[in-house]
């Protein structure tokens, strides 16, 4: 779970920034202000000075514009370069985060620290246990010699005091893969071979370091073209405000979107097909399947349990499936996923179902720049065909319950859930295609909770789930009525 | 029974939602006991705040006639307990 902090806060002022000044259309006047009317001389700053303050805005704001920090060749290089290279072209490279490395403050390499609470016993239980000899006593203090620890945390056991502390590295800790270290200069770096687009690391750091590179600039130019734009919205998305579904849908098309569409009506497809191929499956003997809708799990089977692939369903997500009936519709438009997720930024790279993803965060950020009051709106009707199983895909258990609902009864159907990708988890998923789990069917949700959780959500999850139970109950209301 | 002798307004605006007024909306969670029973909680279109360029940021409340701007939970409870 994520805590609301600043960091978090000041993307989504960036964000906001960036729209404002699009619609202004002045962009490119007034984008490189943006760093000096956030941190300015008069504020106390975060950082060490302002001008560190400024540069981190800077980069941050490369970020969202969807620039790699690294693809920085020149420092004297101004926003409104960058802003007019990207309104032309758009860069995709396939990998969606970045780390800003004046903002990553290169936390501790060893995350163990001796406190002034050192007693300087005659025990030095923390020097007699290490088993690298890594502790000296100086000044009758112990020390922890970084060369020498290789963080096995055995000191602070044996401390009778309590004085040797524990310092995660946020980021690190966060990421299921490993796939985040330090480089040679002590800045953290994502290594893409491992990376699963998670967000885990996003969320985690507390200097908001790590960006996702965002394509609102793009999406924003996009609805202001004549070839239409189609809304996907992704369930998840109908419990980010507090207002009923239909509302938030006709709130989405106000911003200029030719037709808004429910990613739930591709769950439903998606339903229909992964029951057939977990029957398919069954009867053909194989042990168990496990769901593919949630790119993250796959991105995980491909780069770190090969042996689950053959094992993961092939059947097409509910963003696949909603592309189709979008481009059945309307085969000239251009598509927008719009959800919580930052893997599927990836997946739609990947498998161009769709033309640009967005998050519920980048949403809630057009909204504010439009001036739309979700709450204060009218409601939309919402496609009647369907099924409150289909909006059920955003939480842990969703998908489940779907493939549930169409089986008839007495199936031998037993499911089993991973809840949320954690380095526990992942070491659990191994073992599966060595020892078959006993149920033969394996739902797995990259964040605890579902796509409710994402990384890019607006509502506290607690909230944001019963806001989505709140939008599965009206659909149930009518289909009664 | 003890009638509600405040009143908070949080901003329903979509500036102050996306800037943490979400998270206010689990106050009444978060309200001590003692104080819980006197506390009325309603929702308010945007204040305004986020409209004028001034110190003032979102998310906001009104505590009875009391504008709180930059918000939190913390902030909220300290302000009512102020009150009482
Ligand atoms: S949205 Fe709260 S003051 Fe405008």
């Amino acid at each position: 779970m994520t805590y609301y902090n600043n960091a978090i806060f000041t993307k989504r002022e960036l964000l906001v920034r960036i729209l404002k000044l699009l619609k202004k259309d002045s962009l490119l006047e007034e984008i490189d202000r943006i760093p000096l009317e956030m941190r300015p001389r008069t504020k106390a700053p975060i950082r060490c000075c302002v001008h560190k303050d400024r540069a981190v805005i800077k980069y941050k704001i490369m970020a969202l514009l969807g620039y790699n920090i690294s693809d920085e060749e020149d420092e004297l290089t101004p926003l409104r370069e960058y802003a007019a290279e990207a309104l032309l072209q758009e860069k995709i490279t396939g990998n969606f985060l970045t780390v800003v490395d004046e903002a990553c403050s290169s936390c501790v390499k060893v995350n163990y620290t001796v406190s002034n609470l050192c007693q300087g016993c005659e025990g030095r239980s923390c020097q007699v246990n290490c088993p690298k000899d890594a502790i000296q006593i100086i000044n009758g203090k112990a020390f922890i010699d970084h060369q020498k620890c290789v963080n096995c945390g055995l000191c602070q056991k044996a401390c009778p005091f309590h004085a040797i502390a524990y310092l995660p590295v946020p980021c690190e800790e966060s990421c299921p893969v490993n796939a985040i270290s330090k480089n040679e200069y002590g800045v953290e770096e994502i290594d893409f071979d491992k990376c699963i687009h998670c967000g885990k690391c996003m969320n985690s750091c507390p200097f908001g370091a790590i960006n996702e590179k965002s394509q609102i600039l793009h999406i924003y130019k996009q609805i202001q073209t004549k070839t239409p734009t189609i809304a996907l919205v992704a369930p998840a998305v109908l419990g980010q405000f507090k207002a009923e579904a239909g509302k938030i849908l006709n709130a989405i098309s106000k911003l200029g979107f030719a037709d808004v569409i429910e990613v739930a009506q591709g769950a439903d497809i998606t339903t229909q097909h992964e029951t057939a191929e977990w029957k398919e499956k069954m009867e053909a003997g194989e042990t168990f399947m496990t769901t593919s809708c949630c790119p993250a799990y796959t991105e995980l089977t491909q780069k770190h349990i090969k042996g689950l692939i053959p094992h993961v369903s092939h059947t097409p997500s509910p963003m696949v499936f909603t592309a189709d009936v979008a481009r059945e519709k309307y085969p000239n438009a251009k598509l927008v996923f719009i959800g919580p997720c930052l893997a599927k930024r990836k997946e739609a790279f990947l498998n161009k179902s769709v033309d640009y993803v967005m998050t519920a965060e980048e949403l809630g950020a057009f909204f504010a720049v439009e001036g739309i009051d979700v709450t204060q709106n009218e409601a939309l009707a919402s496609s009647a065909a369907i099924t409150p199983e289909g909006r059920g895909f955003a939480a842990s258990g969703g998908v489940t319950a779907a493939i549930e609902s169409i089986l008839p009864e007495g199936t031998n159907f037993k499911a089993f859930m991973v809840n949320g990708l954690s380095k526990k988890t992942i070491k659990l998923l191994k073992t599966f295609p060595i020892r078959p789990p006993k149920a033969n069917f394996v739902e797995v949700m990259a964040c605890e909770g579902g796509c409710i959780s994402g990384p890019g959500i607006i509502a506290p999850s607690q909230m944001g789930q019963a806001n989505l139970r709140k939008a599965i109950d009206e659909l149930k209301e009518k289909a009664i009525v | 029974m003890t009638k509600p002798t405040i009143t908070i307004k949080i901003c329903c605006g979509t500036m102050c939602y996306i800037m943490g007024g979400a998270e206010l909306h689990l106050l009444k969670e978060h309200l001590p006991a003692h104080i819980a029973p006197l506390v009325k909680i309603e929702g308010a279109s945007c204040l305004g705040v986020c409209q004028d360029d001034n110190e003032d940021r979102p998310p906001c409340v009104m505590i009875n006639d009391e504008l709180i701007p930059n918000a939190t939970i913390q902030k909220i409870i300290t302000h009512i307990t102020k009150q009482l």
